[in-house]
């Protein structure tokens, strides 16, 4: 009875330690649309990188300037970091698109033992060097907004590309009723995010009878999304569905179409301030896969739980539903810019201080 | 007789500047103070982890600024360098055996530093336009062979520029051979000497030096450099990338200035365009330990290159 009795207590100690185990896990919003990855459920040991503030947290950022997403992603990080009084110094590097000085900046930022890296890689090479001697160095690391050859980073918060694309394609499929031609504008060149995005497109177009008869890089921007789609236009302005992986290109794309005084066809869009007004004005066929630009602060809440001793998963993704117009309409902003995206944690001066009109 | 004094001190001002060597005590103390002040101000720049991340944010710079030293030796100015860093990463990527692509990223170079030489020696143009010519063939051929990063190096070239060897840190090897090599080939040979000449007037054909075939062997052996360099950037970061040298060209032509190397010609010395090199990493390493901006960084280095080149006369260089 006695060794039943301590079995019982046994087990009830363990399954109440797992529960609470799970539950601290899960307790940790690290923003909405964030989940565990489903059937991976590594997790971090409680109080593995517990310490006291004031921390010193790095970012190493694949490009700050890279395009207006980027840019608030850094702003999104730096907010987040600036509203914890116990993070005594927030250190972005920014790579400015460049492997080597990615690799560099890591090193730097090791050099300078921080208690935490968010990193958002370049390539999925970039940073794997730099993740395993950080890891190696006792330094917790997150990844968020690329991907990594390596899976020795601590926590990694995927934004699901290939769902992203998926969705924009699965838009197109329907609403071309699979067949048709469509032009692809692509991201920057060998970004994860981009290649991801595009093995969506071409998973929602398995099986359908849409071609794409025009595809080239527009880089996010969207003055190299316009030359691109431009010349698409001038060679040949017949186009069923445009696939624009990223909403500066896509505007650039109705303005093209807008000058020459072309019926917009259904095209892909993002959750873009400049977008969303341009969606709500022309009332076009389109979808806004989300991928917010919070994700920057994400990464400096996942550090924060780390460093508080929280328990975390090792894998989160990121993938919600599409934005119809509807949810564009409750999100318009039309007293800030164009480069706004959402979903957005910046507070209301921030908003107004980078982006306010006024 | 105070007079005669300071005749003779000025001409030996005058002597020192016009030496082989040119002003490369002039970085060295700007160095000094500025690691010093680094030292001050940034807890971690002294550390030994920092130093040893200096010595390999700095390998391909050296490597790169000691071949463009070579070519501005004998007045001319290799912007190609760039090009054939990206494309020797971008060749090493290719899925093959590294007894093919090792080979390979070494023979492009003899090709590409070939084209420059003998464009520049045997049609007379001007090396901006040659090499920038160049430029643009090689990173046509980079973008063809490798039009995204990505890619798998050869093991055995990550583990030479990552590893260690009898517990030294492989990237400090690879920066005391380069050195080695450097020195051998400006100080220590026949083919050094005849660059300093060649470099300095019109007359070395007149003296027996073969000026034509020693500025082709200088646009050689500058690739032969890029290559290494863009062999150690590969290994740094495990794939091939088609941008990634685009900035050297400009900062290694920056170094070798800074080192006080004349862009006329003539007039340069190894240990100023290490000098040259270890300050441009140093503000790199330092600025980001102080938390600076990439886009200030930049700033200043474009800022530096205007004083170094600001110092050193249009009409003197021939640009």
């Amino acid at each position: 009875m006695r060794g039943a009795l301590k079995k019982f207590g046994v087990g009830l100690l363990f399954a109440t330690t797992m529960l609470v185990g799970a539950a601290s896990a899960q307790d940790v919003q690290l923003m909405n649309g964030v989940v565990p990855r489903p059937g991976d459920d590594r997790k971090t040991e409680l109080d593995q990188f517990k310490k006291d503030g004031p921390w010193k947290i790095g970012m190493s950022h694949f490009g700050v300037n890279a395009n207006t997403w980027t840019v608030q992603m850094a702003h999104e990080a730096e907010a987040a970091a600036k509203l914890d009084p116990r993070i005594g110094q927030f250190i972005l590097l920014d790579a400015n698109i460049s492997q080597a000085k990615q690799v560099a900046d890591i090193e730097d930022l090791i050099a300078q033992k921080v208690d935490a890296i968010i990193v958002t890689p370049l390539t999925p090479t970039s940073a794997d060097a730099g993740i395993e001697k950080a890891v190696a160095a006792g330094i917790p690391v997150i990844v968020h907004t690329g991907l990594t050859g390596t899976d020795k980073y601590t926590v990694d918060i995927q934004g699901g590309g290939e769902h992203f694309g998926k969705v924009m394609g699965d838009f197109l499929v329907k609403k071309l009723g699979g067949k048709g031609n469509i032009w692809v504008l692509r991201g920057l060149p060998a970004h994860p995010e981009d290649i991801n995005r595009y093995k969506g497109l071409q998973e929602a177009l398995k099986g359908t009878d849409i071609k794409i008869v025009a595809e080239d890089a527009g880089k996010w921007q969207y003055d190299t999304g316009k030359q691109v789609c431009e010349t698409f236009y001038l060679n040949n302005p017949e186009v069923d569905g445009i696939w624009s992986s990223g909403a500066d290109m896509t505007r650039a794309c109705m303005d093209v179409f807008q000058q020459y005084g072309a019926k917009i066809p259904p095209i892909t869009g993002e959750g873009n301030n400049g977008f969303f007004g341009k969606w709500i004005e022309t009332g076009i066929d389109s979808i806004a896969p989300e991928y917010g630009p919070e994700q920057g602060a994400a990464g400096v809440r996942a550090a924060e739980a780390l460093l508080e001793g929280k328990q975390l998963y090792k894998r989160y993704v990121y993938e919600p539903d599409g934005w119809d117009i509807e949810m564009a309409k409750k999100h318009y902003r039309p007293d800030l810019s164009a480069n706004v995206w959402f979903p957005t944690s910046l507070s209301e001066a921030d908003l107004q201080k980078y982006y306010g009109k006024n | 007789m105070s007079a005669k004094i300071a005749g003779t001190r000025i001409a030996g001002v005058v002597s020192a500047r016009d030496s082989r060597h040119g002003l490369w005590f002039l970085p060295l103390l700007v160095g000094l103070i500025g690691g010093v002040a680094l030292a001050a101000t940034a807890a971690d720049f002294a550390t030994t982890q920092n130093l040893l991340n200096l010595a390999a944010q700095a390998a391909p710079l050296l490597l790169v600024s000691i071949g463009q030293m070579l070519v501005v030796l004998v007045r001319g100015l290799d912007l190609s360098v760039g090009s054939v860093i990206s494309l020797s990463t971008a060749i090493l990527s290719i899925d093959a055996p590294a007894t093919v692509t090792i080979p390979a990223v070494f023979v492009m170079a003899l090709a590409v530093g070939l084209v420059n030489g003998v464009a520049v020696t045997r049609f007379h143009v001007h090396p901006i336009i040659a090499t920038l010519s160049v430029t643009g063939i090689a990173q046509g051929i980079t973008m063809l062979v490798r039009p995204v990063a990505g890619g798998t190096i050869p093991p055995i070239v990550t583990v030479l520029v990552n590893g260690e060897f009898l517990g030294i840190y492989m990237p400090l090897i690879w920066v005391v051979v380069a050195i080695l090599a450097g020195w051998k080939l400006i100080h220590g040979s026949r083919f050094g000497l005849h660059l300093f000449a060649i470099g300095g007037g019109d007359t070395a054909d007149t003296f027996g030096i073969a000026s034509r075939r020693n500025i082709l062997l200088a646009y050689v052996a500058c690739s032969t450099f890029a290559a290494l360099a863009g062999m150690f950037l590969a290994g740094r970061i495990a794939s091939g990338d088609p941008n990634i040298g685009t900035q050297y060209a400009v900062d290694s032509i920056t170094a070798v200035a800074l080192g006080g190397t004349q862009l006329a010609g003539g007039i340069g010395s190894l240990q100023g365009t290490v000098i040259g090199t270890l300050l441009l990493s140093m503000l790199a390493n330092g600025m980001n330990l102080l938390n600076v901006s990439s886009f200030v960084q930049t700033a200043i280095k474009g800022l530096i290159l205007l004083a170094v080149i600001a110092i050193q006369p249009r009409k003197t260089i021939g640009l």
